[in-house]
């Protein structure tokens, strides 16, 4: 697994997944932590929950997401 | 209207007020104004798609009608009036999704209350939980979630992560203080329902009573809609009565928040398969206007592995759990292994203990810190006597006679793969090694079990498997379906189901009533701003999150108990005054540059202002190098820092916290208050050579001057014109 609860990330860039909706381009260069990742069978597939400073949680493709800090 | 007012903010607190006042007696224009206040608060909060504005022109039309009121009449002009005058201020809102007068920022929501999926308003019902008001903190809560109670046991806590406390020291315990307030609540009969509209005539069909079904249909029921939710199971709660072991969540606090749901007038018809029992057309015919699917994901994934359908004793997690919780307390086994790394492996992995079982070892395939089982919930497994093997592929299940043997594994080591940056893993050859086993509980995930919602035609799926909708509506691709929880996110959080279906019941509401949807899911809502609480800077550094209570191992191997005890109450207060109410501070650090840059003092140590890179926070330094010039004050927009003359005692607060304090001074002659010694000194290095403090006295500048003047007539007179020269 990649990502981990706790994990400080950005939102680096849009996701091709379908999963992508068009007003998460908003959150385009923003920062938060992972608050819940992919709980069972580590797919790096898998949606990952994320919340982002100023714009709430949220559950992106993993493609988006670079790490910035550990737990 | 103010000239530097927003005039989108200014209509958001005009229809505020007068919906809260009580002044729209007709019910038609109440429900046109609160539909506009809704759109109007969507275009404040960036969230607003391009019908808003023409849904807005065409709700204020509305209030002309045959015996509309003067109050519609006047409130109608009154709108057209600000919208005519600003239009285009509400237009770049909607376009930029920016305020220019930041006025709508003002409410801004809390970093806790951004990160609650449902959007909880954590520091007011923290402020009411630190006074003792547990019931009106519970009001608080429902109004963004019917389930504190369970959340307060459940919850994994999102806001804790956000939590700017945690920058100083460790986060608030929001989840802990959410379970202590409701339990008070309900133990003091004040966990009561608020008023529901009434019945409006349109009846919404929710598929599934679980934390998702149970949100919308709550939300749906408060504003006059009839619900009727089926459920397949005999118990209302879905995952959090069947998958959530009694020791963290007790039934009846579920059956206690379901009963107060039912208690709105939603009918939950148990047993009951959508689709088998009863169908999508008799639902139709029977008056139904819009739908709901909140199902779950209840279906595990298998290992696919040997010997895996040929014994009774392998069992999948969610069934295992499901039939425990519904009073099947036989031991699965006497050596049980359970695979996977989850929640949900834990979870069988500790009933499988209490269930008798005398060794219980969960199979992981990769390693310990790899685990995404919350790690309270690891440690608390391995406190039990839980055993772990890491790094475990399974192969085989053995067995003879129907009964299982041993359960055959591979060691595997972590390694990158060619192209990625994850560690995968890969068998060691030869490293083959059998676990001691007669039951195998696989715990490797859930999927939707799609059965049943073949009515649902024009519905997609994603490829993921579960139900494809717009997050900001929760909308399927069928007019008139809606969607939440598990079937949409794949297996998640409890908190994300609620905040879905509470989602969905706002938009079910506009879909019924011909609004149009956001264009992104609403940002939270702030509905009061409660003054913060007072107290000293080290009292308020120097407070700890206290430490939960643990039910003795013993008991935990034995029984089904609540693990997790609780606070006691004054834990609890003094808990909930460690929030540094983060709704009135929005940390734009404007406070610490003025006393730092321009002033030149630098008392502000408040290093946890900033999100990426926090350094050291003192509230205690303050007092030694604070002058109370008010600089910070008078910069704070939100006036989270003041300064305050009360007692004799001139305070800087922050959002209640008591930077410093220092004594009142009074001029010695006209006795009107002066700025402290401190700031005077300050001054007078500033402007020592324009005047100076005579004679050591204190004196206001008007009472200096006076002074001044009459020591220079007495010692300077002024001379004709001609001696001078």
């Amino acid at each position: 697994m990649q990502f981990q609860k706790g994990n400080k990330i950005e939102v680096y860039k849009a996701s091709t997944d379908e999963a992508w909706e068009p007003y998460m381009n908003d959150f385009i260069g923003l920062h938060g932590f992972i608050t819940d990742p992919d709980t069972t069978i580590n797919d790096p597939d898998a949606l990952i929950e994320v919340s982002l400073e100023g714009k709430g949680t949220h559950r992106l493709p993993q493609d988006c997401l670079r790490l910035i800090g550990h737990p | 209207m103010a000239e530097k007012t927003c005039p989108v903010r200014t209509t958001v607190i005009y229809l505020s007020e007068l919906i809260r006042s009580g002044g729209l007696t007709d019910p038609r224009g109440r429900r046109i104004s609160e539909q506009i206040l809704l759109l109007t608060e969507e275009i404040a909060e960036g969230a607003a798609g391009n019908d808003h504005l023409s849904a807005i022109d065409s709700l204020i039309e509305e209030y002309v009608y045959a015996n509309s009121t003067e109050t519609n009449l006047n409130t109608g002009k009154t709108l057209k009036g600000i919208l005519s005058a600003h239009r285009e201020v509400f237009q770049s809102h909607i376009e930029t999704r920016n305020c220019p007068t930041h006025d709508c920022a003002k409410l801004a929501p809390s970093p806790c209350q951004m990160a609650c999926p449902a959007g909880i308003d954590v520091p007011t019902y923290l402020g009411l939980i630190a006074e003792g008001k547990d019931a009106q903190a519970i009001e608080v809560i429902r109004r963004d979630n019917p389930l504190p109670w369970v959340c307060g046991l459940v919850c994994t806590r999102p806001c804790e992560m956000m939590c700017v406390r945690a920058r100083i020291d460790t986060p608030i315990s929001i989840k802990f203080l959410k379970a202590f307030a409701a339990e008070r609540a309900m133990s003091d009969r004040e966990y009561r329902n608020p008023e529901k509209k009434a019945f409006n005539g349109k009846t919404v069909c929710v598929i599934g009573a679980g934390p998702g079904g149970l949100s919308a249909a709550y939300y749906l029921a408060l504003m006059g809609y009839g619900v009727r939710i089926i459920e397949a199971l005999p118990v209302p709660g879905g995952m959090l009565m069947v998958a959530i072991p009694r020791y963290r969540l007790p039934k009846e606090v579920i059956d206690r928040e379901v009963a107060m749901i039912e208690d709105l007038g939603v009918q939950i018809s148990y047993n009951t398969r959508f689709g088998v029992d009863v169908t999508f057309d008799e639902l139709k015919k029977q008056g139904v206007d819009a739908f709901f699917i909140a199902i779950g994901a209840h279906k595990s994934w298998s290992l696919d592995i040997k010997g895996e359908k040929e014994f009774p004793g392998v069992l999948d997690a969610v069934t295992f759990l499901q039939d425990v919780a519904l009073g099947d307390y036989h031991t699965p086994g006497q050596h049980v292994v359970v695979v996977g790394g989850g929640n949900v492996a834990i979870d069988a992995a500790r009933t499988s203990l209490r269930l008798g079982a005398r060794k219980v070892t969960i199979a992981y395939r990769r390693s310990r810190n790899q685990m995404p089982a919350d790690i309270e919930e690891v440690e608390q497994a391995e406190e039990e006597g839980i055993e772990f093997s890491f790094l475990t592929i399974p192969k085989e299940i053995k067995g003879e006679n129907g009964i299982i043997t041993g359960f055959d594994c591979i060691k595997a080591e972590l390694i990158k793969k060619k192209g990625s940056d994850r560690l995968a893993p890969v068998p060691i050859l030869g490293k083959d090694f059998t676990i001691p086993a007669d039951a195998v509980i696989c715990a490797i995930g859930q999927y939707v079990d799609d059965k049943g919602m073949e009515a649902f035609d024009g519905m997609s799926w994603t490829r993921r498997g579960t139900i494809e909708v717009n997050h900001a509506s929760m909308e399927t691709t069928m007019p008139g379906v809606f969607a939440a929880g598990d079937a949409v996110s794949g297996p998640a959080t409890v908190i994300e189901a609620i905040g879905g279906g509470k989602r969905a019941a706002d938009a079910i509401d506009r879909y019924l009533s011909h609004i149009p949807q956001p264009r992104m899911p609403k940002i939270p809502i702030r509905h009061t701003m409660n003054p913060p609480m007072e107290m000293s800077a080290s009292r308020k550094m120097t407070l700890k999150r206290p430490k939960m209570p643990m039910l003795n191992v013993d008991r935990r191997r034995t029984t089904f108990q609540q693990v997790e005890l609780g606070y006691d109450e004054a834990s609890v207060r003094k808990e909930a005054g460690r929030c540094l109410r983060c709704d009135i501070c929005r940390r734009c650090g404007k406070c610490v540059e003025i006393c730092r840059d321009k002033m030149g003092i630098d008392a502000l140590k408040l290093g946890y202002l900033d999100f990426d890179n926090p350094s050291e926070t003192d509230f205690t330094v303050t007092k030694e190098k604070c002058i109370t010039c008010g600089a910070c004050a008078a910069n704070c927009e939100n006036k989270a820092i003041v300064i305050e003359e009360k007692d004799g005692q001139r305070l800087l607060k922050l959002c209640g916290t008591i930077l410093n304090s220092q004594t009142i001074q009074y001029c010695e002659e006209c006795h009107v208050i002066l700025p402290s010694a401190e700031y005077m000194q300050f001054i007078a290095k500033k402007t020592g050579h324009v005047s100076r403090v005579k004679h050591n006295r204190l004196l206001c500048d008007a009472c200096q001057r006076k002074l001044s003047a009459k020591v220079n007539v007495a010692t300077r007179p002024i001379l004709p014109k001609q001696t001078r020269e």
